[in-house]
This record gives C-alpha cells, sequence and structure tokens, in this order.
C-alpha cells in the first residue's frame, strides 16, 4: 500500500509533521490501525534500526526518526486498545541501583517500542528488587539492565541472583549492556544475553523473544 | 582553604563538532539541516538555563584516607590509593550545572523529544567535564604560585565510582564538603542531584605520580577509556 510506504519513508526522515498527516490521511481511508503499526512504523523504524547497525546513520537521526514513529504511533494506538493482539514481547528495561546513566537504556526502550515490543521503563538508579518484582507482576518476558560505571556493574548479578533464588530465572529471561559490561561478564553472572550497543540490543531481544536464542 | 567556584559561560561550553562526536557521529561527517538546528537549540537552551557553579576544599592527605575508604568497598587495587598518597595538594570538589537543564532533559525525553534531549544531555555532561577542568587548572594555578620548590605541579580529578574508588565514598565526602550549601544532594543510592554534578578529589602532585598502567581487575571489563585518554594526555605533555 503506497501509503504506508510513505509513512515509512517520512519516519525515516524523521519527518514527524508527514508521519502525523499520512496516518490520518491511512486511517480516514479506512487502513486498520494494524496495519499502519506494522507495515508503515515498525517497518520503517525496523529500516532505521539496521542503517543505526551498520552506522549509515547516527543517534541523532535515530531519535528524529524515533519522535517521528511516536507521531504516528500515538493516533494508532488508542485506536487499538481492546484489540486482543499478541505483543511482540515485554522487556522491564532499567538502569541499575547506583547508576543514574540512562541515554543508552533510554534508546534501547524507544527502539525497542519502534520494534514492536511492549517496554515498561523503571528508569535510573533501580534496585534489584525492583527489577524483579515488575518483570513478575507485568508477566515479562526479559529483564533489560544498563550500567555505566564498573561498581555499579555487579547490580546486575543480584538480579540474576533473585530471579534464581524465586524460580524465575529462564522464565523471565536477561539482558545486560553498558560501558563496563561484556559478554565474558554476562557470561560470568549469568546473564542469558549481552549487547554492547542499543541496534545489537534490538535485534537479540527480538531473537530472545521469538525463541531463536 | 575553601571557596566557590563560578564558571564563564565560554569556557565550558562545548563545541559542535564535541557535541555530535559525543552522540556517536563520525568526525567531517556531513550533518543536515534538521540536526544542525536541534544542535543549535540545545546549545541555546544550555546558554539560558545552565548556572554553573561549584566548591572546593584544600585538605591533607591523611584526612583524605577516611574519606578514599569510603563505606570500606574499594576495589582493592585502586590506583588512587597510591597516586593520593604522594600528592603534594589534595582538595576536594564538587561542581553542578543546574537543576533546570536536568528537568529539561527528562521533561524532553517525556515529551518524546528524544532528539533535542540527548542533544542537551550530549552538551550538559561535556559542560559538566570541561567544568572539572577548568576546576584543575584553576587548582594548579593556586598552587603554582604558592609553590616555592620550582616543581612543576599536575592536577587531575578523580571520581567516586570510578577505577575501584567505590561510589559509597561519596558519603564522607559530601560529610566533608558540605556541597548541599550550592544546591548539590546525595541520595540513599549515593548519587547526586542535579543530575549534571561533578564531585571528586583534585590530586596535585608531579606528572608521573598520576601514571598507571590501566591493566586492573576491572579495567579488564570498562571500555570507559577516559583513563586511557588523560595517561596520553600526560604522556604528550611531559617535559
Amino acid at each position: 500500500m503506497e501509503v504506508l510506504a510513505k509513512i515509512s519513508e517520512a519516519l525515516q526522515r524523521g519527518d514527524e509533521k508527514t508521519v502525523s498527516t499520512l496516518t490520518k490521511q491511512a486511517l480516514d481511508s479506512q487502513v486498520p490501525p494494524r496495519e499502519i503499526l506494522d507495515n508503515g512504523l515498525v517497518a520503517g523504524m525496523d529500516v532505521v534500526g539496521r542503517q543505526f547497525a551498520e552506522h549509515a546513520i547516527f543517534l541523532p537521526e535515530v531519535l528524529m526518526a524515533a519522535r517521528a514513529m511516536y507521531a504516528g504511533l500515538d493516533l494508532v494506538k488508542p485506536l487499538m486498545e481492546g484489540e486482543d493482539i499478541p505483543s511482540a514481547g515485554k522487556i522491564v528495561l532499567g538502569t541499575v541501583q547506583g547508576d543514574l546513566h540512562d541515554i543508552g537504556k533510554n534508546l534501547v526502550g524507544i527502539m525497542l517500542r519502534g520494534a514492536g515490543m511492549e517496554v515498561v521503563d523503571l528508569g535510573k538508579d533501580v534496585p534489584a528488587e525492583r527489577f524483579v518484582e515488575t518483570a513478575a507482576s507485568e508477566d515479562a518476558d526479559l529483564i533489560g539492565m544498563s550500567a555505566l560505571l564498573t561498581t555499579t556493574a555487579p547490580v546486575m548479578q543480584e538480579v540474576i541472583d533473585l530471579l534464581r533464588e524465586r524460580n524465575l530465572q529462564g522464565k523471565i529471561r536477561t539482558i545486560i549492556g553498558g560501558a563496563p559490561v561484556t559478554d565474558r561478564f554476562a557470561e560470568k553472572i549469568g546473564a542469558d544475553a549481552y549487547a554492547f550497543d542499543a541496534a545489537r540490543a534490538v535485534e537479540v531481544v527480538k531473537q530472545m523473544v521469538s525463541g531463536d536464542q | 582553604m575553601r571557596k566557590l567556584l563560578e564558571f564563564h559561560m565560554e569556557d565550558i561550553l562545548p563545541a559542535r563538532e564535541e557535541v555530535l562526536r559525543q552522540q556517536g557521529m563520525p568526525p567531517g561527517k556531513t550533518v543536515s539541516g534538521h540536526i544542525q538546528s536541534v544542535l543549535e537549540e540545545a546549545l541555546d537552551e544550555f546558554t539560558n538555563e545552565a548556572r554553573p557553579t561549584g566548591i572546593l576544599q584544600g585538605l591533607m592527605v591523611d584526612e583524605f584516607e577516611a574519606i578514599f575508604t569510603g563505606e570500606g568497598q574499594n576495589d582493592p587495587e585502586a590506583p588512587l590509593e597510591e597516586i593520593y598518597q604522594q600528592a603534594e595538594g589534595l582538595a576536594l570538589f564538587a561542581l553542578t550545572i543546574g537543576g533546570k537543564i536536568s528537568t529539561n532533559i527528562e521533561e524532553l525525553f517525556a515529551g518524546k523529544n528524544f532528539a533535542l534531549g540527548a542533544m542537551l544531555d550530549a552538551v550538559a555532561s561535556l559542560a559538566a567535564d570541561k567544568a572539572v577542568v577548568r576546576t584543575e587548572e584553576q587548582y594548579e594555578k593556586e598552587l603554582a604560585n604558592r609553590n616555592h620548590h620550582g616543581t612543576e605541579l599536575r592536577v587531575l580529578g578523580y571520581s567516586p565510582g570510578y577505577c575501584g574508588w567505590h561510589i559509597s565514598a561519596q558519603r564522607k565526602l559530601f560529610k566533608a564538603l558540605e556541597p548541599e550549601r550550592i544546591g548539590i544532594t546525595l541520595n540513599a543510592s549515593y548519587l547526586m542531584t542535579p543530575l549534571k554534578s561533578v564531585s571528586g578529589v583534585l590530586v596535585a602532585g608531579p606528572r608521573e605520580i598520576h601514571l598507571f598502567k590501566p591493566s586492573f581487575s576491572f579495567c579488564k571489563v570498562c571500555k570507559t577509556y577516559s583513563c586511557h585518554e588523560r595517561l596520553q594526555d600526560l604522556k604528550a605533555t611531559a617535559t
């Protein structure tokens, strides 16, 4: 459908006004909101994510595209309320306790929403207990943790230990990221996955919820 | 010695190129008009809203020992332990860019204006780093004026939370420095409000005391690399 391709293209340019106008046009033409979401907005954000991963575009461009995505999302989401549509997955996201660096975590959240995931963002300075309690009460598939300080990365271990204690490990899987974190560290603390940047985080999370990882 | 610090906007405002690089854009990359206008808006907002201020207080090496030890959670091999013991001057510092900027960044993200929020965050982070450098320079100058031995002193700042110095040391640092007087407070997780604030210790001594090999256990997992840049800079300025 031409209008959906145009929505996707405008989103990739970060042109929020055009995304908004075209989304309204599509809705007026009786295009189902779910189709606008999947084949216009998510499809556009998918291209943006791939370009970001390939270093063809950079953070400011991604963030402009994300804003454009929300311009459309804010129009279609209310019309989808009550529809029994399975989500692409649910993740509880946060920067660990003792750490306040959240730009990377915010970017991951924005891109995951763009990929159709449900994101519960707990913000920064999040205690281990809160990660686990929220993930359990929200019936989340994943917990995503971020840290920038070498001294706060051990909080990630606390979260994984708590999941183990409550027999939730495996049911709620974990992905970690941030400057002091590596795949070796993830393996050492028993995290299920590690991502070195936001684009990779989206790829890995998609694989995890689809059962490919 | 205890003094309040003031910063001129032109001394801490980062260059446009730096702000873009902070957000992962390679040097020399052509920037679209859209991004350029977001960058200009972020710089304008920062200039209008930032209220940079700080506090500096000198102390003796033995006075610093308890602050460094903090709550006993430092890495067994934190490089600062050896560095501060060789210092010829020490001063605690805390500085902030002000609360309005941090609130504005949060509001921009909440309002889904992500690009401007991230751009302003980058400007404010770089400005806070620059304010630390200005503070180091100022302290270095003061010591040089007082130094009768003629030894060239080099001042570098170290902050809890980095390089094995545990963030819980913030508690004792705050007790000694009382940065609450300039509006910086500490929460239960040892994090500062306003968000764009930096605290730590300035260590003055011969250039050599700051040099260390970044091969500690925590270096293996750290990808910050700011110490590498500082060490390179120290080596480059060797006389």
